[in-house]
């Protein structure tokens, strides 16, 4: 629905789009759409002339399609598989983090998305040496807990501080911030020469839920719109340039007793090409922690298991929070909901 | 520059009209100048000067990231996070066992809730540390002074002055006990009287005046920069009774915790701009909350 306007392609002069208007020809769609032997006879122009206008207005618009075979050869290029930093999750999504889609995390408050979204963006910036960008949109990001991550993965100081200097965090609390970022990316990004050769590689956000609840419900469709428009930005970065990009979403319930569903409605629930929904179980008491279960609720690729996937974290985290709790001491039973 | 319009903060009506006249990016918007935008979708002039306005103040903002520029979402690495962590102070509770679990104390630019039944100690527990943030530096406390929001009544002044009485007291004994010159010095400005003028207390009556409270708060707060910590005694207490529309409660309850992480977190970031060394001033918030319908309040 682009308006006409001078200048737009050669050829198309002030006095032509004045002619034009008159006519009600004001968009390009009504130019493309119109005859032109009617135009050029109602408006006295040129008939080669705005032939030549279309063509041009027709290669500037509108969109090519492409060969199947084509997108799998440029696909298979371009995807990459991104770890997670947990063996257990990667095997859940069939070897980890697709570039090219966006991947939601569900759950409960304190299931643990935040340590999972801390976890793969340690173990990209460390195992691949890649950028990563954290949108944080609750206050949740802790350096010092990513930190701790990265200690144990890797001895060597330096490539820990390099890790952490490969993770940029922008911190967004309102929805049109976070378009904001996202567009200063997008611009970044464009600026490269060749796309897949970016610095950025993945895009984690937490959470996307958190911006968009206060806006949506009651009788105004504002909020809706602006989700589908923060939606339409995340998969066109995912798929132009490659990204693999990672967001975190809240569960509701209809009743008190009913089951977990994710939040943000069904309209959002097209979004992501997976979904995992995170869980904490309560384990007993003697093991002193928490188990966090992962299971797939959506996946364009797996089959989903009938019984969800225990989420065994590296061994190096489940360490780490034993240590914690041996140094609390007594202290520690009341203390073991808050780790982790 | 090609950022579509649907991602800028315009009126609904007018972004309507906007996309029915044509104009999808930002780059035809600036192009067309507010004459010709007030021809083209039919409203005054001034109302399309005060559009393209706010479409430039945004674009500007953009370029003003992009170059390097603070702004309120400045950009920051891991690591230069992970330094600022680290040369952050606690605000800590005197008792052992919680400031233990707590990993030192309540934390600064972070939320923290507190939930219990009533009756179980959580205004008690806001009190003491509305009095333990005021605690100088050279005793180990971040020297800054309290906001108290009260939506249920229940903070007690002559509570206050016994808490603040025994801190004086310990923070003396332990300046007898290390006769240190900046101890005494710092005990000289640190008494009852001073702790409680640097307690900033509100009354909040019903949810308006508290999410009118809380979005009112950064002014206040840019005006009283010492401020560290900021309490909300019963956030659900005013969502409890009376709420007929449910999906409008969870709406402002989710608005009202994002102003308070914006609070938690801006205030940092604003004065950054001024001052070179970031170390120095933070932020912090905690939040009691009556128990039973958390879980019903929480989206």
């Amino acid at each position: 629905m682009v308006v006409l306007r001078a200048g737009l392609c050669p050829g198309l002069t002030e006095e032509m789009i004045q002619l034009l208007r008159a006519n009600d020809i004001r968009t390009v769609v009504d130019f493309v759409s119109s005859d032109l032997e009617d135009v050029a006879q109602k408006c006295s122009l040129s008939y080669k002339v705005l032939v030549a206008v279309r063509r041009v207005l027709l290669a500037q618009f509108s969109a090519f399609p492409a060969n199947g075979a084509d997108l799998y050869e440029e696909l298979k290029s371009s995807t990459a598989i991104l770890p997670t930093g947990s063996p257990s999750l990667d095997q859940l999504l069939d070897s980890g983090l697709y570039t090219g889609e966006v991947t939601e995390l569900m759950g409960a408050p304190g299931s643990g998305k935040t340590q999972v979204c801390l976890g793969i963006a340690g173990s990209v910036s460390l195992g691949l040496k890649q950028h990563v960008l954290f949108l944080d949109s609750t206050g949740g990001f802790t350096a010092s807990r990513l930190y701790q991550m990265l200690r144990a993965r890797a001895e060597d100081e330096e490539e820990q501080l390099e890790a952490l200097q490969r993770i940029q965090v922008v911190r967004v609390f309102d929805v049109y911030e976070m378009l904001s970022a996202l567009q200063e990316l997008r611009d970044r990004l464009s600026q490269q020469v060749v796309s897949s050769a970016g610095p950025f590689k993945i895009v984690v956000i937490d959470s996307v839920s958190a911006v968009i609840y206060p806006l949506l419900g009651g009788k105004q469709s504002e909020g809706l719109a602006i989700m589908m428009q923060l939606a339409r930005e995340l998969k066109t970065l995912a798929r132009e340039f490659s990204l693999a990009v990672v967001v975190t979403n809240q569960v509701t319930r209809d009743s008190s007793t009913g089951p977990l569903k994710p939040a943000l409605g069904r309209s959002w629930s097209f979004v992501p090409s997976t979904r995992v929904l995170l869980e904490s179980k309560e384990a007993a008491w003697e093991k002193a922690t928490t188990q966090r279960i992962a299971s797939l609720a959506k996946s364009p690729r797996q089959v989903r298991l009938p019984r969800p996937v225990p989420l065994v974290m590296d061994k190096q985290l489940c360490d780490l929070e034993l240590a914690s709790e041996q140094r609390e001491g007594p202290g520690g039973r009341a203390g073991s909901g808050l780790t982790g | 520059m090609q950022r579509d319009l649907g991602s800028l903060p315009l009126a609904p009506a007018l972004r309507a009209r906007l996309v029915a006249a044509g104009f999808q990016t930002v780059q035809e918007l600036l192009e067309t100048g507010p004459c010709g935008l007030s021809k083209e979708i039919g409203i005054s002039k001034e109302e399309a000067l005060e559009a393209l306005q706010v479409v430039r103040q945004e674009c500007h903002g953009d370029a003003a990231r992009t170059a390097g520029g603070s702004g309120a979402t400045r950009k920051c690495t891991a690591l230069e996070l992970l330094e600022e962590e680290q040369a952050q102070g606690f605000i800590i509770t005197f008792c052992s066992a919680l400031d233990n679990i707590l990993g030192g104390g309540v934390q600064l630019t972070k939320i923290t809730e507190i939930c219990g039944a009533p009756g179980v100690g959580k205004t008690q527990l806001c009190m003491q540390l509305a009095v333990d943030v005021q605690i100088p530096e050279c005793f180990g406390g971040v020297a800054g002074e309290a906001v108290f929001i009260d939506t249920e009544g229940s903070f007690m002044v002559d509570r206050v002055v016994d808490i603040a009485t025994a801190c004086v007291q310990h923070c003396q004994l332990i300046a007898e006990a290390h006769q240190e010159e900046d101890n005494l010095k710092a005990l000289e400005t640190f008494s009852l009287e001073s702790i409680l003028s640097h307690i900033y207390y509100f009354r909040c009556r019903d949810y308006t005046e508290l999410l009118a409270q809380v979005y009112l708060l950064p002014d206040f707060l840019s005006e009283h920069s010492k401020v560290r910590l900021v309490v909300v005694d019963g956030i659900a207490f005013p969502f409890r009774h009376d709420f007929e529309d449910l999906s409008l409660r969870t709406r402002l309850l989710n608005g009202l915790a994002q102003q308070l992480i914006i609070v938690a977190n801006d205030h940092k970031s604003a004065l950054q701009e001024g001052k070179e060394h970031s170390s120095t001033f933070r932020l912090g918030s905690a939040i009691g909350l009556a128990a039973e319908s958390v879980p019903s309040l929480l989206p």
